[in-house]
C-alpha cells in the first residue's frame, strides 16, 4: 500500500513525451496508483530521443517513474473495451495529445464522464483548444520563444537569450496540470463530481512568469538584460571574489542590507541617501555596483560565505553536479537519491521536491513498456466480473 | 462560480515571491487567504515599477486573491491574533524563520490544531546543516542547483534566468503539496510539509541528472546546450527566431538551400557539416550558426518562419513581453484582464487553469498594507472595542 498523501487514487495515465508523463509523475510518487497507458506504436518517436539508455531515451526513464506500465490498443475494440472498464476504477484521466485527438480514440470528456462521473479529467495542449494557434505544435523549445522565455534573461550589454536546460517549459506545464488535477480532486470532495480542467503550455508557462510579465504589464517596457543582477532588486547578484569564484549575495529587504554592510565593515553604507532603500538601490544600481564589487574581490569566496552567513545574509555560490550529488544537504534532504530500474541500471534522479511529516511520499522504477499487463488486465477482468459501477473513491 | 477551494481557510506568514504566490494560487481557486504582515509590509511592496500610485508590480501579480493584517507576531500579543487566525484555518504557509514567538512554531501549532496542514518554504530544506533557512534567496537557489550553467557563457560571470524560477517552483510545489495533503486529512489528519527553493530546482532539474548517471553518454539536444555558448536564436533582419530542421529529410536540403537563397554555402568549407546539422538541433549547429545567420539577414522573421514551416521545418519568433502579449493568441483567449485597484485598473494574467464546473478566478486586487485587518478580526470573533483596543495598543500596525 502506498504511503503518500493520494494512496487509494486512480490515474487512467494517457500521456506522453514530457509534459503529460511529468504530472502523472508527481501524482505517481504521491502515492497514487498511476497506470500509464501506452499504445503500441508509442515505442518511437519520443522513446528514442538521444542521449539513450540501452536503446531508450533518458526522458522516457526520467518522466516515468512511479507509474505501472500497460500497453493498450485504443483502436481495436477489444482495447477500448478494456480501457472503458479502466476508466470506471479511475479517479483521474490525465491526457497531452493535440485538441482532437481524444475523439479519434474514443476517450473525448463526453465518453469518459459517462462512464465516470466522478473523474477529474484533464486535457493538456501547447496553445489550449480554441484560437487561431491551437493546432501547432507545442513543446519545450517552441514556447519558450514564443512566450517571452527569454525576455528577462541575458548578460549585461547582450542579447535576450534562452534557458539551455531545453526541458524547463514542458516541466513547468506538467507541475501546473498536476496541481489542477489535485484542486479538481479537492473540489470533489465536496460536490461528489469529477470535472473537466484544461491546461495549455502557454498558460502555464506565462503563469510562471508571473511577476515578470506583471511589471512589463505595468510599466510596457521589457525587461532590462542585467546579467546576473535581479530585476527588481539591489543588490541582489553575484560579485567576483579574489579567487575568481562567483559568490550570489540577494538582500531585498532593509535589514538584510543593513546586515550586508556590517558584514563587509562599511556602515556609511547605509547612511547613504543613494542606497536608502530598494527603490534607491534599484534606481543607483551601477553606483551600487561600483561601491561593493572591489570590496568583494579583495577576499576569497569561502571568506565572504562565513561573514554573510554570520550575519545572516542570503548568499551562495555555484555547485556543479560532482558537487551536488554529494553534498551533504542534498543527502539530508533526500534532494538526489539512485532509483534501480530493471532495464536501465542504476540512474541519479531527485526524488520529488515535497517532504510529508504523515505521508511520504515514494519514488520506484520506471516500468518498461506492458511491464505490468498481466496484472492490470486481471483486475479488469475481475472488476467486470463483479459487475461493480464506479467505486466512491475520496468522496 | 466559485472555484474548487471555495470554503477552505489559508493563513499565509510568508512574504517575498514564493509563499506568496501559493497563497494567491489558492485565493485565485477559491480559497479565503489572510496574510499576515510585519507592520514594515511584505519586502516585495518595495520591489518593480510603480508607475500606478504605490503599487509595485511584482508584488500585485503574486499577492491578489488575498486579504492582509499588518502586526509583529514576535511580540505576545500579535502572536495570539495570529494564534487565534489559525485556529479557524485549515491552511498555513510559512517561510522558515518568519517569526520566532515559540507559540507560532509549527510544533506547537500542530499539537493545538492536529487537523492543521502546515507548509513550510525554506531555502534549503528542513534538514542538514542549512536547514529551515528563510527563502529569499532566487539566486542563491538558481546557483546551488547550478542552473546558471545554462545560460551565459561558460567561464564568465554567471547570468541568471531573469524569472524567479526557484520561488515560483516552490510556490507551485507548496500549492500542490497542500491539495494533497487535504485530499489525505479525513484519514491522516493535518500534517507538515516542507518545499524549498532549492529542492524545487534540483528537481526541475532531474532530467540532467537522469542523464548523468552515464556521465560518458549524457549528450542530447535538450541537454549539450548546458555546454554550449548563449542561445540568442536565429538572426534575421529585424530579430531572431528558433529554427529547426528536425523532421525535414536530407532529400529537402536542395529546397532549405533554394529557399533561403544560399547556394553560396555550397562552396563553404563547413558545407559538409551543415548538411548534416538539424538546424538548431545538433551538436554542430552552434558551429555552422553563421552560415544561416548569413543566408537569414536578408530576410525578416516573419518570412524566415514562414518558409521553415513550408519545409516542413519548425520555426518560432523569440518574443519579447511586448511581442507575446500582443499576439493573436493571448489576446484571442483574453489571458490579460484588468483588475480594479484604488489607482484604477492593471492588467493581469489570469490564472492558468480552465475548470469547466468551478472557474477560478482573480477574486481581488493585491491588498493594501493591513487593508482587512478589522474585517478578517471581526470574523474571527473579534469585537469593534478590542479591534480598537489592539490598534491603540500598536498591536496591530495599520
Amino acid at each position: 500500500m502506498a504511503t503518500g498523501p493520494l494512496s487509494g487514487i486512480r490515474v487512467f495515465d494517457l500521456t506522453l513525451a514530457m509534459v503529460g508523463p511529468w504530472a502523472s509523475m508527481q501524482l505517481g510518487a504521491m502515492g497514487a496508483d498511476v497506470i500509464h497507458v501506452e499504445q503500441p506504436e508509442q515505442r518511437v518517436g519520443a522513446f528514442q530521443v538521444p542521449p539513450t539508455i540501452n536503446g531508450t531515451s533518458i526522458g522516457y526513464i526520467s518522466w516515468n517513474m512511479n507509474k505501472r506500465g500497460f500497453t493498450l490498443d485504443l483502436k481495436s475494440p477489444q482495447g477500448r473495451a478494456n480501457a472503458y472498464e479502466l476508466i470506471k476504477t479511475c479517479d483521474v484521466f490525465l491526457m497531452n495529445m493535440r485538441p482532437d485527438v481524444a475523439g479519434r480514440l474514443g476517450v473525448d470528456y463526453e465518453t469518459v464522464s459517462q462512464i465516470n462521473p466522478g473523474i477529474v479529467y484533464c486535457t493538456v495542449t501547447g496553445w489550449g483548444h480554441t484560437g487561431p494557434m491551437r493546432d501547432l505544435p507545442g513543446a519545450d523549445g517552441q514556447v519558450q520563444y514564443f512566450t517571452g522565455g527569454a525576455a528577462a534573461n541575458g548578460a549585461e550589454g547582450e542579447d535576450t537569450e534562452i534557458y539551455r536546460h531545453s526541458t524547463q517549459f514542458d516541466a513547468t506545464t506538467g507541475n501546473y496540470a498536476c496541481m489542477s488535477i489535485l484542486m479538481g480532486l479537492v473540489g470533489r470532495k465536496k460536490t461528489g463530481k469529477g470535472q473537466r480542467v484544461d491546461i495549455s503550455m502557454l498558460r502555464a508557462t506565462t503563469a510562471m512568469q508571473t511577476p515578470r510579465i506583471a511589471e512589463y504589464l505595468m510599466s510596457k517596457q521589457n525587461p532590462a538584460r542585467l546579467g546576473n543582477q535581479a530585476q527588481a532588486t539591489a543588490p541582489d547578484r553575484a560579485f567576483m571574489c579574489a579567487d575568481r569564484r562567483d559568490l550570489g549575495v540577494s538582500a531585498t529587504n532593509e535589514e538584510e542590507w543593513q546586515a550586508l554592510c556590517k558584514a563587509l565593515g562599511r556602515l556609511e553604507f547605509i547612511e547613504d541617501p543613494r542606497f536608502a532603500t530598494n527603490t534607491d538601490r534599484v534606481d543607483h544600481r551601477q553606483e551600487l555596483s561600483d561601491a561593493l564589487s572591489p570590496i568583494f574581490a579583495s577576499m576569497p569566496l569561502d571568506y565572504w560565505v562565513l561573514e554573510l552567513n554570520r550575519a545572516g545574509v542570503p548568499n551562495g555560490r555555484l555547485m556543479r553536479w560532482d558537487e551536488i550529488r554529494h553534498h551533504e544537504q542534498v543527502l539530508d534532504n533526500n534532494y538526489i537519491a539512485p532509483v534501480d530500474t530493471r532495464e536501465w541500471g542504476r540512474v541519479w534522479t531527485s526524488p520529488g521536491p515535497w517532504h510529508f511529516s504523515k505521508t511520504p511520499t515514494e519514488w520506484s522504477a520506471t516500468p518498461t513498456i506492458g511491464e505490468h499487463n498481466a496484472e492490470i488486465v486481471a483486475e479488469i477482468e475481475a472488476h467486470r466480473a463483479a459487475g461493480s459501477s464506479t467505486p466512491q473513491r475520496g468522496a | 462560480m466559485p472555484g474548487p477551494l471555495e470554503g477552505y481557510r489559508v493563513v499565509e506568514l510568508a512574504e517575498g515571491v514564493g509563499g506568496p504566490y501559493c497563497g494567491s494560487a489558492l485565493g485565485d481557486a477559491g480559497a479565503d487567504v489572510v496574510k499576515i504582515e510585519r507592520p514594515e509590509g511584505d519586502r516585495a511592496r518595495g520591489w518593480g515599477s510603480r508607475t500606478k500610485g504605490d503599487l509595485g508590480a511584482a508584488f500585485q501579480s503574486v499577492n491578489r486573491s488575498t486579504r492582509s493584517i499588518a502586526l509583529d507576531p514576535d511580540t505576545n500579543e500579535g502572536a495570539a491574533v495570529v494564534k487565534k487566525l489559525i485556529a479557524g484555518a485549515d491552511i498555513v504557509i510559512a517561510d522558515a524563520g518568519f517569526t520566532r514567538h515559540p507559540d507560532l512554531q509549527p510544533d506547537a501549532l500542530m499539537a493545538a490544531h492536529p487537523q492543521l496542514i502546515y507548509v513550510q518554504i525554506s531555502e534549503f530544506g528542513e534538514h542538514g546543516p542549512q536547514g529551515n533557512q528563510p527563502p529569499y534567496g532566487e539566486l542563491v537557489a538558481q546557483l546551488a542547483s547550478e542552473a546558471t550553467t545554462s545560460l551565459g557563457v561558460i567561464g564568465e560571470s554567471a547570468v541568471r534566468l531573469g524569472n524567479d524560477n526557484a520561488s515560483m517552483y516552490a510556490g507551485i510545489f507548496a500549492t500542490q503539496a497542500i491539495c494533497a495533503a487535504l485530499l489525505a486529512r479525513d484519514q491522516q489528519g493535518g500534517q507538515r510539509i516542507d518545499v524549498s527553493l532549492f529542492g524545487a530546482m534540483l528537481f526541475m532539474r532531474s532530467t540532467l541528472w537522469v542523464a548523468l548517471s552515464n556521465p560518458d553518454e549524457w549528450w542530447g539536444f535538450h541537454l549539450d546546450s548546458y555546454v554550449k555558448p548563449p542561445e540568442y536564436g536565429y538572426r534575421c533582419s529585424d530579430g531572431a527566431v528558433l529554427f529547426s530542421l528536425q523532421g525535414v529529410g536530407p532529400e529537402r536540403r536542395d529546397d532549405v538551400y533554394q529557399t533561403f537563397e544560399m547556394e553560396w554555402v555550397r562552396a563553404d568549407p563547413l558545407f559538409d557539416l551543415l548538411n548534416q546539422d538539424g538546424g538548431g538541433v545538433g551538436r554542430y549547429s552552434h558551429v555552422v550558426r553563421p552560415l544561416w545567420e548569413r543566408a537569414f539577414s536578408k530576410f525578416t522573421m516573419d518570412e524566415v518562419i514562414t518558409k521553415t514551416r513550408a519545409l516542413g521545418g519548425q520555426a518560432w519568433p523569440k518574443n519579447s513581453y511586448e511581442m507575446l502579449v500582443n499576439s493573436d493568441q493571448v489576446q484571442y483567449l483574453k489571458l490579460i484582464q484588468p483588475v480594479e485597484t484604488p489607482f484604477g485598473p492593471i492588467d493581469q494574467m489570469i490564472p492558468p487553469w480552465e475548470f469547466a464546473d468551478t472557474p477560478a478566478a482573480i477574486q481581488r486586487p493585491a491588498p493594501r498594507l493591513g487593508e482587512h485587518a478589522a474585517e478578517v478580526l471581526a470574523e474571527a470573533g473579534y469585537s469593534t472595542a478590542e479591534v480598537a483596543a489592539l490598534r491603540s495598543r500598536g498591536v496591530l500596525a495599520s
